[in-house]
């Protein structure tokens, strides 16, 4: 159907699969030290405001007999907020989110990509639909359900609302990557007496694992980095995650710089981690790999 | 495979051969495909997600819709709220303030759809060139899009917020005056719009990138062969090449920017007087701070519309692409 040569399939083709250190040995061209001067110097301006965050984590603050590097704000806000807490709300979250939107976006994903007709075609406008839709949208409706629920101010009751808005995309990425799977793999199973169930699970599941660490990458971003739907729905301090936490410690702290840097680090270590070891199946913007491919 | 004992399979030999025999039992199905027979499964495939996509995106759209016809609060029910037809529509779209919104919602959506693309282009084409590093750069380039949102609004409120923070000093010192930055209406609209340039050129620099990886260097080669210079080059050769993708980034920046709410609220709150509120922002403020439901969700609503034309728009698009 889609026809466009793509290296690694479509859920992975934004990603930095091509990145590679290359030999610094290269000098034969002269324009190759202008671009490098070029480059070096818009990648510093870029990286300031991240940067800023690490230095002013590690430095003292006011009134603080210590000079240079310290760890003493990191100190300060794990013995005296509950950053450790926020934390593990945000991660069991995330995990949450990541686990069952695989599960369902998976075999979702396998029929829109195996089969072709115009119930499944529909299907998919309608997921190109819902992953446009504004939050706010879903939000109050949401917000209204989830009272009579009584799901407001719980952990759960979040993590519900972040399988919704991650599923269409993520389905999305799971069809795109399975379309980079031979069907032939699963007809030779078929011939050899196995089921759809059967083909799907040992065959096209197995070899699909960077489809669904891409998948999974994209839905515990979308779960780690949500602020309105935290902002909306967490009301008690116990329950934040850990943008909300960051966002009211920085508003109740403000002159404390070295504090909320701290819990700034904090947040963002998990995402910058995945980044560096996994950055093969960082799939940017999701969709748009998905798109391009399909 | 037959689980058949011998006698059994002796007696269905005997019926299928011997006189008045019903013939030999059909064979097991083997169809090439089994997709087509194997409805149920690929029904149960999909049924979670549908299930969920119901409850969860079609369900509050549905609703919503309604809330928009009513002047209701967040914590009352439908049911309770007073009917009031299309007042809401005509309220919002007759209002000062919603058009100062749409105003603000396209001039945000244009500088971050296509400032971040000059950028992310440029960018592109300037790490597919050899230098030294090269891998490491593209990956700290990378980090703007990475880094939670609401980490990066607190450090760009470090840096401009107050006229004593760094860069309003360093201005400052260049003669360029006292500027607060989040203070001022117009300086506000440009600090969001350029924040947002700066979260968004990463997501652009990785599709051009990945578009750009198809283009076979050897047609630049001949372009040059026959006297093209490089913005020549560049506009035959390079552009056509990589349309769709930018197509496609264009069409999904602009919705990722019409949706974007953290990062102007978590910089200015939509102030200064409501210059940032875009039209998100603003049914944000109807809904929760004014508590009224109402222009809340007819403003979501309108915004809805454009959306959904917008991405079916994309959609059949590429299905048209695909099939060329």
């Amino acid at each position: 159907m889609s026809g466009q040569p793509i290296a690694v399939g479509g859920a992975t083709s934004a990603t930095l699969g091509q990145v590679k250190r290359r030999s610094v040995r290269e000098r034969e061209q002269k324009g190759q030290w202008w671009r490098f001067a070029l480059i070096l110097v818009i990648t510093a301006i870029v990286i300031v405001p991240i940067f800023v965050v690490f230095l002013l984590s590690v430095q003292p603050g006011q009134g603080s007999t210590q000079t240079g590097f310290t760890f003493e704000n990191f100190e300060r806000v794990f013995t005296g907020t509950d950053v450790l807490l926020w934390l593990g709300n945000s991660l069991l979250v995330a995990v949450v989110t990541v686990v069952v939107a695989v599960a369902i976006a998976a075999p979702a994903g396998y029929v829109l990509s195996r089969l072709r007709n115009r119930l499944v075609s529909g299907y998919s406008l309608v997921l190109f639909i819902v992953q446009a839709l504004p939050v706010v949208t879903a939000a109050i409706p949401l917000f209204i359900t989830f009272s009579v629920l009584g799901l407001i101010n719980t952990l759960p009751g979040v993590a519900i609302v972040y399988i919704g808005s991650t599923m269409s995309v993520a389905i999305w990425m799971m069809a795109a990557y399975f379309d980079s799977i031979p069907i032939s793999l699963e007809e030779a199973a078929w011939m050899d007496g196995a089921s759809v169930f059967g083909g799907f699970r040992r065959i096209v599941l197995r070899n699909s694992l960077p489809g669904i660490l891409s998948t999974a990458i994209f839905s515990f971003l979308l779960a780690w980095n949500d602020y309105l739907i935290a902002l909306l729905f967490l009301q008690d301090s116990t329950k934040y995650t850990l943008p909300i936490g960051l966002n009211t410690f920085f508003q109740q702290n403000a002159a404390d710089w070295g504090s909320v840097m701290a819990v700034a680090v904090v947040m963002m270590l998990p995402p910058v981690l995945l980044f560096v070891f996994l950055n093969r199946y960082f799939s940017v913007g999701g969709i748009g790999g998905s798109l391009a491919g399909r | 495979m037959s689980t058949d004992t011998l006698p059994e399979r002796l007696q269905k030999a005997r019926r299928g051969v011997a006189p008045g025999g019903r013939g030999p039992q059909p064979r097991s199905k083997r169809p090439s495909s089994p997709l087509g027979r194997a409805g149920l499964t690929l029904t149960l495939f999909a049924l979670p997600s549908l299930i969920l996509l119901v409850l969860l995106n079609v369900f509050p759209v549905v609703y919503s819709l309604l809330q928009s016809l009513q002047n209701g609060t967040p914590s009352t029910l439908p049911t309770d709220a007073p009917f009031v037809g299309l007042q809401n529509y005509v309220d919002v779209l007759t209002s000062d303030q919603f058009r100062a919104s749409a105003i603000f919602t396209l001039i945000f959506t244009i500088t971050g759809v296509f400032g971040s693309w000059a950028i992310g282009l440029g960018l592109a084409l300037l790490l597919r060139t050899r230098i030294p590093g090269g891998g490491v750069f593209k990956v700290l380039l990378l980090l703007p899009w990475i880094v939670p949102v609401v980490v990066s609004a607190t450090s760009w409120n470090w840096l401009v917020a107050t006229p004593q923070s760094p860069i309003p000093t360093i201005l400052g010192n260049f003669g360029l005056g006292d500027a607060n930055f989040l203070g001022d209406p117009v300086l506000a609209q440009v600090v969001v719009c350029v924040f947002k340039v700066w979260i968004s050129f990463p997501f652009m620099m990785m599709m051009m990138s990945s578009a750009l990886a198809s283009v076979d260097t050897n047609v630049y080669e001949a372009a040059k062969m026959d006297g093209a210079t490089g913005w020549q080059a560049f506009t035959g050769v390079t552009l056509p090449i990589i349309s769709r993708t930018t197509y496609i980034s264009w069409v999904l920046m602009t919705i990722f920017c019409v949706n974007d709410f953290p990062t102007i609220f978590l910089l200015t709150q939509g102030g200064p007087v409501g210059a940032t509120s875009s039209l998100i922002v603003l049914a944000y403020q109807f809904a929760f701070q004014n508590l009224q439901t109402g222009p809340a969700t007819a403003i979501a609503f309108l915004m809805t519309a454009v959306l959904v034309i917008i991405s079916t728009v994309l959609y059949q698009q590429i299905k048209k692409v695909n099939i060329e």
